[in-house]
């Protein structure tokens, strides 16, 4: 009884699933059609990265404040052109001649996106939150620690005035948020400052209509938005676990833009009908960091890097024993740019390129020579010791999760081997490389940082007040103290006339490179890729040849304009079919076979 | 000697038992035949992800070494993993459920309250968390996969102690004054270990797949091993190129080496457990 | 991580005495679990806080935050607490049903493990009982005509996807049916809204992790259903009814297969946990939105909070399971009820 039941039940699973894998994929493919949808055009874009939150003042993830940047105007956004400062929520902007206080003029007519006028007190509501609000200097506060007082003399007028001199007053990554809004709010850490409530007024190209945490953020085009409404009508980023199901899903025209991709994934998709793949140059550069002797700001050394590493000689040849050329080939599949200094090739005003014998050319004779020099001899192991008899065995921390680091680990492994150095690789999770690389607890250690447009922030990270306090909080990036640098960082803050300030930079990252804490092994360039069949026409930034997402500015998507009478995305309604069929057969025949098969079994006595 | 004939007749077990030799064979011999250059990442000599061809029979990943080679010397990792980490879960086990079964009372109670939490626990996330606490190394895999598998054969051995030491003979040996490590030492464990040794080819498979498993999270240590390998044609993106020769060898021999030590295990049983023959 | 594939159920031989009473039988049973699941809020605890790695630093990766901002959030998390002292609170929250929050996503881990539990249960019970259905068919067939070309088939099949990776097999079946199936996810977000396309579009998404799912551990059913049948098969009793001229099939389906069900229902809620680590690497794949990914996910911080708190609900479902497995039994004991 039990048994026949069983084959009953069988039968008529497959009997179910039969209208399922039928009807099932007509489904998805009913969708997928032209950039038109209905006659909105949406633009899908996919988000591997994860959201944490849509408060403006809370948000620290990459993808979170790139959202932020549709939604909320900043004073003096970096322009599409090559991200320089230009008119946003200020129209003028001016320092007084001690540089001390600057002077913003708001632009008139501006209004949020609920149709209330936008003031300078939005502006001041906005700072002076975040210079009182501890939770609420959470994203942005390290902007701000230089300023003294807000004030608004009129609708149209914002004064800020600093304690020091601050040439990075123009590159305010901070969200001006409407007062009328956020005044309401008591903690800044609540749940409901990410509801739509919130987040849902702003003042840039696009408003934020809709949050399914994990799942989904939309975006409409804004009414009054004051460069004139974009062509984009919604702007959806929809969220992946990982990069592949988002190609996959770009594939099948389910999303319209894919960022972020591997080599190998932007080579698959290179030569396919209706995407259109995009290489730009990044403003990331990665580095080999060399431990120089981690010291904390009271002058106590700290961590437990090795001692041959405290010797420039070391770290020089080191440097001169990593080929940038084959890495970019091989880690990167090509797409990545020849190092110099560490403001990347992308903001050429400031980019520092070493020149003839200051330049560490691949070159491991050299690096022999120059080890076999400094006294440090080849033992019999071919391993390289200290003068004291310390061989040069060091540890190389990567993150495990990022594929560049893999694959780069296993060549400077080899390539430092031929010139005596053994070194071991120790692959770890993102949190245990934050914390070796902030207690010094480390020899070699592959890491990066993004760079913003101004590189006040990049070049703050190298000075001596970078260093960790007693209390071990560090934003110094390679343990670098030097007062020589020192001295022309500050110099460089202090400098208005740009053309100067650039010369200042330069050279500052001369000192830098010469001393070596750090080697810079390439900036990656940018892979994505885009249904061109559906859109067309993305600003990049800066233009020619920069990125369209993830960029400081909203040029990228704002600007995107559809392709009129898109082809179909999706399988060809064909092979749907075929597939429905295939699977008839299949759930037939075996019925089929079970049938006959209880028969014979009956006939047996 | 009797239970080598009776295993002979069993033709899953005799195939399974070859391959597996021939594979440790193959193992040991690696280092003296495989060219290790081809092994690093610095003197590749192939072009990415290249599909098989008269050059590489099994093509290349995405850093250009060949994938016959890289398959040929994971083996030997991906074995040596398997088989200590099981050592150390028998081992482990057995002593557990020998000296549960035996000594009865408190301590029984006290190491099966330890063995049933044990099995309890989500062994991947136990394991991967042992992964994350401790510097990742091959040691450490061994001693997280040791770690989170032994309950298992803890109760195993502990019912079959159990029904050792329920038969007559060994009460008139303790009646005769044997001590526990006489009869532990005579009795008991002839009588236990050919079925813990059964279980053991059971065990290796499931090492191997829990290696593999671990690999692919990314917890695994630094060397190259077919679960290593696998995780790389996933996250470097061939998977999705559709690089199917990166991804069939390894997990091919893989299921080839556990289901080696599956029909092994089982022709075992089936040798050392009477009721079940005849009905393999 | 493995059971033999001869159908020992893993119980107690001391429980099978029959002269404890069933009242004493479940309270020991119910206190047992209750100690078990102490031990694991703590042993989770403990153990998570072993990793290495400071949770600030999850946070405020891509942001410059100054030594203020950091003391604040410090603070605010608790994290500034002594040892002991955060454990206690972590207790005292458990049993309001607050699990702590993410350190990534600066959510309440409580709410996204409700939000993840569904599509695991979704995935996980529709591949159980899909699997437990094929598995047992199969494996009474096979038994029934042992040795034969469906036996020694069905047998081999089974071997061999027991042996494998899960994820392997995963990867493969994404390789191998490229483009049909959506390979991700578990519902695209622009389906329209009607009920029916909604289920549809879930169903389609859950076909490949199902089918990865249900590959492996059909077997695992399938081998035990067959063997624990043999041994039934064996037994004096049929060859009785035999004897008396009962008809195979009837011998079969009113003797044979119910007893022979026992040790493979018991061994359903035991094999839960193995279920359980299967779903890690099956959603991890196919980025199926349940308990398994979001354990991947916070693997890869480490996000302690969420770790502990999906530690403690997996283990504590699988002891939920046990205890189910440990009473069914005893109802269902054939020793027990003859008595």
């Amino acid at each position: 009884m039990r048994f026949r039941r069983f084959r009953r039940s069988r039968a008529l699973l497959a009997t179910l699933a039969v209208p399922v894998l039928v009807a099932g994929p007509f489904t998805p493919a009913a969708s997928a059609q032209d950039g038109e949808d209905g006659d909105r055009s949406v633009l899908r874009v996919a988000l591997v990265q994860e959201i944490d939150h849509l408060n403006p003042f809370t948000a620290s993830f990459a993808s979170s404040t790139m959202i932020g940047r549709m939604a909320w105007e900043f004073m003096t956004p970096p322009s599409a052109e090559d991200a320089t400062p230009t008119g946003g929520v200020a129209e003028k902007w001016e320092p007084s001649d001690d540089g001390l206080t600057w002077t913003f003029t708001i632009r008139d007519g501006m209004k949020w996106s609920d149709g209330q006028d936008l003031t300078s007190e939005d502006v001041k509501f906005t700072f002076d939150k975040i210079m009182n609000d501890p939770v609420a200097a959470e994203a942005n506060g390290s902007y701000v620690e230089n300023f003294e007082k807000v004030t608004a003399p009129d609708e149209r007028t914002v004064k800020v005035t600093t304690s020091e001199p601050q040439a990075s007053m123009t590159a305010l990554d901070i969200p001006i948020v409407p007062k009328h809004i956020w005044s309401k709010v008591d903690d800044y850490s609540a749940g409901e400052t990410d509801t739509l409530d919130m987040v849902g007024v702003g003042s840039g190209p696009f408003v934020i209509t809709d949050y399914q945490p994990n799942r989904i953020v939309k975006l409409e085009a804004n009414e009054h938005f004051w460069r004139g409404k974009v062509d984009v009508e919604e702007l959806q980023f929809i969220q992946f676990e990982n990069a592949d199901a988002a190609v996959s899903a770009l594939q099948s025209g389910e999303v319209d833009f894919v960022n972020r991709l591997t080599p190998a994934q932007f080579d698959a998709l290179k030569n396919t009908d209706g995407i259109t793949t995009s290489q730009a140059n990044g403003r990331r550069y990665s580095d080999l960091l060399m431990n120089p002797g981690a010291k904390n700001q009271a002058g106590r050394s700290i961590g437990s890097g090795h001692p041959a590493l405290e010797d420039v000689t070391v770290r020089q040849a080191i440097a001169r024993a990593i080929d940038t050329e084959t890495l970019v080939d091989k880690a990167l599949g090509g797409y990545g740019q020849q190092p110099g200094g560490l403001v990347p090739e992308i903001y050429d005003d400031y980019h520092y390129q070493p020149s003839g014998d200051e330049k560490f050319t691949f070159d491991p004779q050299r690096a022999n020579t120059m080890l076999d020099e400094a006294g440090y001899e080849k033992g019999g192991d071919g391993v390289r010791r200290t003068p004291d008899g310390r061989p040069l065995e060091f540890t190389l921390t990567a993150r495990s999760s990022e594929e560049f680091d893999v694959r780069t680990a296993d060549y400077i492994v080899g390539w430092l081997g031929d010139i005596g150095i053994k070194v071991t690789k120790d692959m770890v999770s993102d949190n245990e490389m934050d914390e070796k690389t902030t207690a010094g607890e480390y020899d070699l250690a592959l890491s990066g940082y993004g760079t913003n447009p101004d590189p006040d922030y990049i070049l703050a990270k190298q000075t001596c007040g970078a260093l960790p306090t007693s209390e071990g909080s560090s934003r110094s990036n390679a343990f670098y103290c030097n007062p020589a640098y020192d001295r022309l960082y500050k110099q460089q803050l202090a400098e208005m006339d740009p053309a100067k300030r650039a010369e200042i930079v330069k050279r500052a990252q001369a000192v830098y490179y010469k001393d070596a804490p750090s080697f810079v092994l390439t900036y990656e360039q940018t892979l994505e890729a885009y249904r061109s069949d559906r859109w067309t026409g993305f600003p990049r930034q800066p233009r020619g040849d920069g990125v369209i997402m993830e960029q400081t500015g909203y040029w990228g998507f704002a600007g995107a304009k559809p392709v009129n009478g898109g082809g179909e995305g999706g399988m060809p309604t064909g092979a749907w079919v075929a597939i429905g069929a295939v699977a008839l057969v299949v759930v037939a025949g075996g019925g089929t076979m079970l049938a006959r098969r209880k028969g014979s079994a009956d006939d047996r006595e | 000697m009797q239970v080598w004939q009776e295993f002979r007749g069993n033709t899953g077990g005799l195939v399974g038992a070859a391959f597996i030799v021939a594979l440790v064979v193959a193992s040991l011999v690696a280092p003296l035949v495989v060219d290790q250059a081809g092994l690093d990442v610095v003197t590749a000599t192939g072009s990415p992800l290249e599909p098989p061809s008269g050059r590489f029979w099994l093509g290349t990943d995405e850093s250009g070494r060949s994938i016959l080679l890289l398959t040929f010397w994971g083996a030997r990792v991906s074995l040596l993993v398997g088989f200590a980490a099981t050592l150390l879960s028998v081992l482990v086990g057995t002593l557990v459920g020998v000296v549960s079964a035996h000594f009865g009372g408190w301590v029984s109670a006290v190491l099966m309250r330890v063995t049933d939490f044990f099995l309890v626990l989500p062994a991947l996330v136990l394991a991967a968390v042992l992964m994350a606490v401790l510097p990742k190394s091959m040691w450490t895999l061994i001693l997280a996969i040791g770690a989170t598998s032994w309950p298992t054969t803890a109760r195993l051995v502990r019912a079959q102690t159990l029904a050792v030491e329920g038969r007559p003979y060994i009460e008139r040996s303790k009646a005769l004054g044997g001590g526990h490590a006489h009869v532990i030492g005579k009795h008991v464990l002839p009588s236990v270990l050919p079925l813990v040794f059964a279980n053991t080819t059971l065990v290796v498979g499931g090492s191997i797949i829990a290696e593999s498993t671990l690999a692919f999270l990314g917890m695994a240590g630094p060397e190259i091993s077919w679960g290593s390998m696998l995780d790389r044609a996933n996250s470097s993106g061939a998977v999705t190129a559709g690089a199917w020769w990166y991804l069939l060898p390894p997990g091919v021999m893989i299921v080839l080496v556990v289901l080696s030590f599956t029909l092994v295990g089982r022709a075992l049983e089936t040798v050392l457990n009477p009721r079940l023959k005849g009905d393999r | 991580m493995t059971v033999s594939t001869t159908g020992e159920p893993a119980i107690d031989p001391d429980e099978r005495r029959a002269g404890t009473s069933t009242v004493r039988y479940v309270a020991g049973k119910i206190g047992g679990a209750l100690v078990s699941l102490v031990f694991v809020v703590a042993l989770g605890f403990f153990l998570f806080r072993m990793i290495p790695g400071d949770p600030l630093a999850t946070m405020t990766r891509e942001r410059p935050t100054g030594a203020e901002q950091l003391a604040h959030l410090r603070e605010r998390l608790g994290l500034d607490q002594p040892l002991w002292q955060q454990f206690l609170d972590y207790v005292g929250g458990l049993l309001r049903g607050d699990f702590g929050t993410s350190y990534m996503y600066r959510r309440p881990v409580a709410d996204m493990i409700g939000e993840r539990v569904w599509p695991t249960l979704l995935l996980v019970g529709t591949a159980t009982v899909l699997a437990v259905l094929l598995g047992m068919w199969l494996g009474v067939r096979a038994a029934w005509r042992r040795g034969g070309m469906f036996d020694r088939t069905q047998t081999g099949i089974a071997l061999a996807l027991w042996s494998m990776p899960q994820f392997w097999l995963g990867l493969l079946l994404l390789i191998a049916t490229q483009g049909v199936f959506p390979s991700r996810g578990m519902s695209s977000v622009d389906t329209p809204d009607g009920a029916a396309a909604q289920i549809l579009d879930v169903a389609w998404h859950l076909t490949l992790p199902c089918l990865t799912l249900l590959l492996v551990i059909y077997a695992q059913y399938m081998l035990v259903m067959r063997s624990s049948l043999l041994e039934e098969m064996g037994a004096d009793y049929l060859q009785t009814a035999r004897a008396k001229g009962l008809r195979d099939d009837l011998v079969r389906r009113r003797h044979a297969v119910p007893n022979a069900l026992l040790p493979t229902m018991t061994l359903i809620f035991l094999q839960f946990g193995m279920v359980v680590s299967g779903t890690v690497t099956v959603e991890a794949v196919f980025s199926w939105p349940g308990l398994g990914l979001l354990t991947y996910e916070a693997l890869r911080g480490p996000d302690l909070p969420v770790l502990q708190g999906v530690f403690v609900i997996l283990a504590g479902s699988v002891i939920v399971m046990n205890l189910l497995a440990d009473l069914l039994y005893r109802v269902v004991d054939p020793r027990v009820r003859a008595s």
